[in-house]
């Protein structure tokens, strides 16, 4: 963070007094990225930008709005925030958009949460060659089938800084990196599947070297080609790590304040209720360091806490920002997860299998969609096909539905093999008797 | 002093293509930036400058409480040598901010001849969405009486109805695309959309659903009370459908389209795979298939960026070039891909006026705009009383394509079972999941009732989302995947 971001978030902040607001919020951002995409022995794109913009809320006469620019020019500056203002005045006052007490508010420290890597910086001509070596690494594991490969590298650095009109000062600065590729493949049949994996951390030497990623990239064209449906009936689900978000994200989003309040929830009248196996925990842990999701305070200005979310099946919280407390008259929790931790089994998944008559590892999805209110859910997927612990075939064309309390229920336990490249570090799940249609 | 740019103008009330004027960008700035994005030998190059405003207003709990808006200003720079490309954009439109944009962009190329650039002159571009007034020009006064309507008609219309949620949604964006061969576009993009939510309760079962209206469009789009009392009625008759709808069973089974937002099946199976840049490099399954039969007679799809006021409209793509309506299957037999620049290069074509991006945040890529069906020779009855068992699907949630597996998936929120030839059970929430050469040729029957949906659909591709719009006639495909429950 520098001066002139400093002086240029209190300018805005100053304006919104000047102009009439009771309350604001200025977040001011700035951010640089670069992307590298190589094909066919060359650079085949290179993107790279320095980033920044400027978000505004406020409170006038009680009532609420957002506003958001990337036109920091001072005249424009100014413009804008005399029109949020003006926008502001017309509508309906909801006093409940108010800040929380600045006592009621913290950061944690910043330095502890260790999300930026200071000695990552890299000269463009080490970055090209490092998305080459992955190229070349991937090449030289080059099967005949191959049509295409891909390999990425991309970094950024991002700051902020949030002031809050009652004197809280938030601020926050990570960096990311990341690697992957994917391959393109030939069929008998004329189809074409892709294989990819793409890692990420906030610091780089938390990334896999090149050979790791294109062992991995080819290791998963193996559980995708030649794949077919298999017949329609209840499996063993196991969700391998890399993909969990995706379902247990459709799970956890009804938690949210806005979908409890709209009464948009499966969970509106689960609170402190049994909702899943009494083998399943989640919690959210926001300072672990060098994790995706960590952060050392929300957009209320709240500064996180570890929490129980489902705890031996029961549902432990909602997650209440603070309008969302004040409209469900309790207290505020945090209105964001974090990082998603599942706590870990002592198994690997390919012992855990063994146990299982017939079970289909889903390793991606394909479309699909989960119906908040109901929890009814279906996704396509892709996989494989177990019969106890011997693979079997590759699936694709196939779907997974049900809803998500039955799901819940239906866990029994976790691997041991967390997935550290997200904010999702889950490892992977085991759900029985899991209806799959397909042919 | 910077000069005036010349030229026709369809910026409302602007004057000939001067709208950036405003922010000091001329002709001799122009030239300069350009001259940089050309410098290190790049063989071609754009300036993409983009002002967008924004404004959203919501009703919640009976109070039109919530509103945001939003400026986005910036130039994003391309430079090409072959098909690589160099890609750098800044919010900051200073001469020094921009020309240090195209020095970085121009790094893709590694030296050669420096291309000269020719006098820069406006094009003069069709009007796909004549507007009555500018957003910009709409107090946010004038919006809120919508949002009240809306809500008190909802609760009118069902007793069910226990809450409701309405949003107005609407931009303004204009675009500046500068070419070395002395082309200048610049384009007035408006954009409109009407979005309400409703959440019914009865006898212990909740459930909730929306409807929404979206056009290239200014306010007049809500000035047309029919519309309004559709949107709402449509809203209402969706949320209080779901609470009496169980599931499909799962399997393979014949599944039939009802006409309109079932494009979703063409934009997933179809349009994704006949974009270039994937042909171009061989990962599309439809890239060996040019010239080839691929669906019945009775299947044409097109792909048509000048439907007036729909979403996918464009009166200039992204990359200069004149919009069309493109033909990409014609009686079954597949006749064109989506091209933007480089892959009409690539295949020796014209471009098709497809490339379109995001914002000036992204390089363009071959797009889909408007993507439909023509009309086929089956009465949607016919169509299904021809079903034995199977489902029909009303209404549509989101879709997925893997594009070199050819595999896709669309999510169906409504339907029906289909028994013995008529609906009976309603259905809901539920993927629907296939491949597309196959789905495509298992096109059995197509109805003569073709609508283009007019929802606010937004298609993503690598992480770009573009409005598009979407539609089809009354469809029957003999046999995919769905994701029901049971047998």
């Amino acid at each position: 963070m520098n001066d002139s971001m400093q002086d240029l978030a209190e300018k805005a902040l100053d304006l919104t007094r000047e102009l009439g607001a009771d309350e604001a919020k200025v977040s001011l951002s700035r951010a640089s990225h670069v992307e590298l995409d190589q094909r066919e022995g060359r650079l085949e794109k290179s993107n790279e930008a320095v980033t920044q913009g400027l978000t505004l809320t406020l409170m006038v006469d009680s009532r609420y709005s957002s506003h958001s620019t990337s036109d920091l020019r001072p005249d424009a500056l100014r413009k804008f925030v005399s029109r949020a203002v003006d926008a502001t005045r017309v509508l309906e006052p909801d006093p409940d958009y108010r800040q929380l007490p600045l006592d009621q508010m913290g950061q944690h420290p910043l330095d502890q949460l260790d999300l930026v890597d200071a000695t990552g910086a890299r000269e463009p001509k080490a970055r090209e060659d490092i998305v080459a070596g992955l190229e070349e690494a991937v090449l030289s594991r080059k099967k005949e089938n191959l049509i295409s490969a891909t390999t990425y590298l991309w970094e950024s650095s991002s700051s902020s800084l949030v002031l809050f009109s009652n004197g809280f000062v938030g601020q926050a600065s990570s960096t990311q990196y990341g690697l992957g590729g994917e391959v393109t493949l030939s069929e008998a049949d004329g189809k074409r599947p892709e294989a990819s994996a793409f890692f990420s951390a906030r610091h780089l030497e938390d990334l896999p070297n090149i050979d790791a990623v294109a062992d991995e990239i080819w290791s998963r064209s193996d559980e995708t080609v030649g794949g077919s449906a298999t017949q329609s009936d209840r499996y063993t689900l196991l969700l391998a790590n890399r993909s969990v978000g995706r379902i247990l994200g459709a799970a956890l989003s009804p938690l949210s304040g806005a979908s409890i309040w709209q009464g948009r929830s499966l969970y509106v009248d689960k609170l402190g209720e049994r909702i899943g196996s009494e083998a399943l925990s989640v919690y959210d842990e926001p300072l672990i360091p060098r994790a995706h999701g960590s952060r050392a305070f929300d957009k209320d200005g709240l500064r996180p806490k570890s929490r129980a979310v489902i705890k031996e099946g029961v549902l432990q919280t909602w997650l209440l920002d603070a309008y969302h407390s004040r409209k469900l008259d309790r207290d505020v929790t945090g209105g964001g997860l974090n990082n998603i931790i599942v706590p870990v089994g002592n198994r690997s998944w390919k012992e855990i299998l063994k146990d299982h008559d017939q079970a289909i590892r889903v390793t991606s999805f394909l479309g699909g969609n989960s119906n908040p209110t109901s929890g009814d859910f279906s996704f396509g997927i892709r996989g494989q096909l177990y019969r106890n612990g011997e693979r079997i075939q590759n699936v694709v064309e196939m779907n997974v539905a049900g809803n998500i309390l039955d799901l819940l229920e239906r866990f029994q336990e976790a691997a041991d093999d967390p997935w550290m490249y997200s904010s999702y570090r889950v490892p992977s799940l085991v759900f029985e008797g899991i209806q799959f249609s397909g042919s | 002093m910077n000069q005036a740019l010349t030229g026709p103008s369809l910026a409302l009330d602007l004057p000939n293509g001067a709208y950036f004027e405003r922010f000091g960008i001329g002709q001799e700035v122009l030239q300069k930036v350009l001259s940089a994005a050309l410098a290190m030998g790049a063989d071609d190059c754009d300036l993409y400058f983009e002002h967008r405003l924004s404004t959203s207003v919501a009703l919640t709990d009976g109070k039109v409480n919530r509103a945001s808006t939003g400026v986005d200003l910036g130039l994003g720079v391309r430079s090409r040598k072959g098909d690589a490309i160099g890609y750098s954009y800044t919010e900051d439109l200073s001469l020094e901010a921009m020309l240090s944009a195209a020095r970085t962009a121009a790094g893709i190329a590694a030296g050669g001849e420096t291309r000269t650039i020719a006098p820069l002159s406006a094009l003069e571009l069709p009007n796909y969405y004549p507007i009555d007034h500018r957003w910009e020009q709409v107090e946010m006064a004038e919006r809120l009486p919508l949002l009240r309507r809306w809500e008190e008609g909802a609760f009118a219309a069902d007793s069910r109805i226990q809450k409701v949620q309405a949003y107005l949604m609407d931009s303004e964006r204009t675009i500046l695309v500068v070419r070395p061969d002395g082309r200048i576009a610049q384009d007035y993009q408006p954009m409109a959309m009407g979005y309400v939510v409703c959440t019914a309760e009865e006898n212990g079962v909740r459930e909730s659903a929306s409807y929404n209206v979206a056009s290239r469009s200014g306010l007049e789009l809500f000035k047309d009370e029919a519309r309004n009392e559709r949107m709402v009625e449509q809203a209402v008759a969706r949320t209080t459908f779901l609470l009496g709808a169980g599931k499909p069973p799962a399997g393979e089974m014949p599944v039939v389209m009802a006409p309109g937002a079932s494009g979703i099946l063409l934009h997933e199976a179809v349009g994704h795979g006949l974009e270039a840049d994937f042909n171009r490099k061989g990962v599309s399954i439809f890239s060996t298939q040019m010239n080839q039969k691929v669906a019945p007679d009775f299947v044409t799809v097109v792909d048509d960026g000048t439907i007036e006021s729909t979403r996918g409209a464009v009166n200039t793509d992204d990359e200069g070039n004149a919009t069309e309506k493109t033909v990409l299957i014609e009686e079954g037999v597949l006749k064109s891909y989506l091209h933007d620049e480089i892959s009409a290069q690539h295949y020796g074509v014209a471009p098709t006026g497809s490339g379109r991006r995001e914002s000036f945040r992204h390089a363009p890529m071959p797009r889909m705009r408007a993507t439909y069906m023509e009309s086929g020779p089956h009465d949607p009855e016919e169509i299904i009383r021809s079903v034995k068992r199977g489902i029909y699907c009303s209404s549509f949630a989101n879709g997925q394509v893997q594009i070199g597996a050819g595999d896709f998936a669309f999510y169906m929120r409504q339907g029906y079972l289909i028994e013995d030839g008529k609906l009976t059970q309603p259905i809901k929430d539920v993927n629907i999941i296939g491949s597309g050469p196959a789905a495509l040729a298992d096109v059995q029957m197509v109805g003569t009732d073709m609508e283009l949906d007019e929802g606010g659909w937004t298609c993503g591709k690598e992480g770009q989302g573009v409005p598009v719009s979407q539609g089809q006639p009354t469809v029957k495909v003999g046999s995919l995947v769905v994701g029901g429950i049971g047998q």
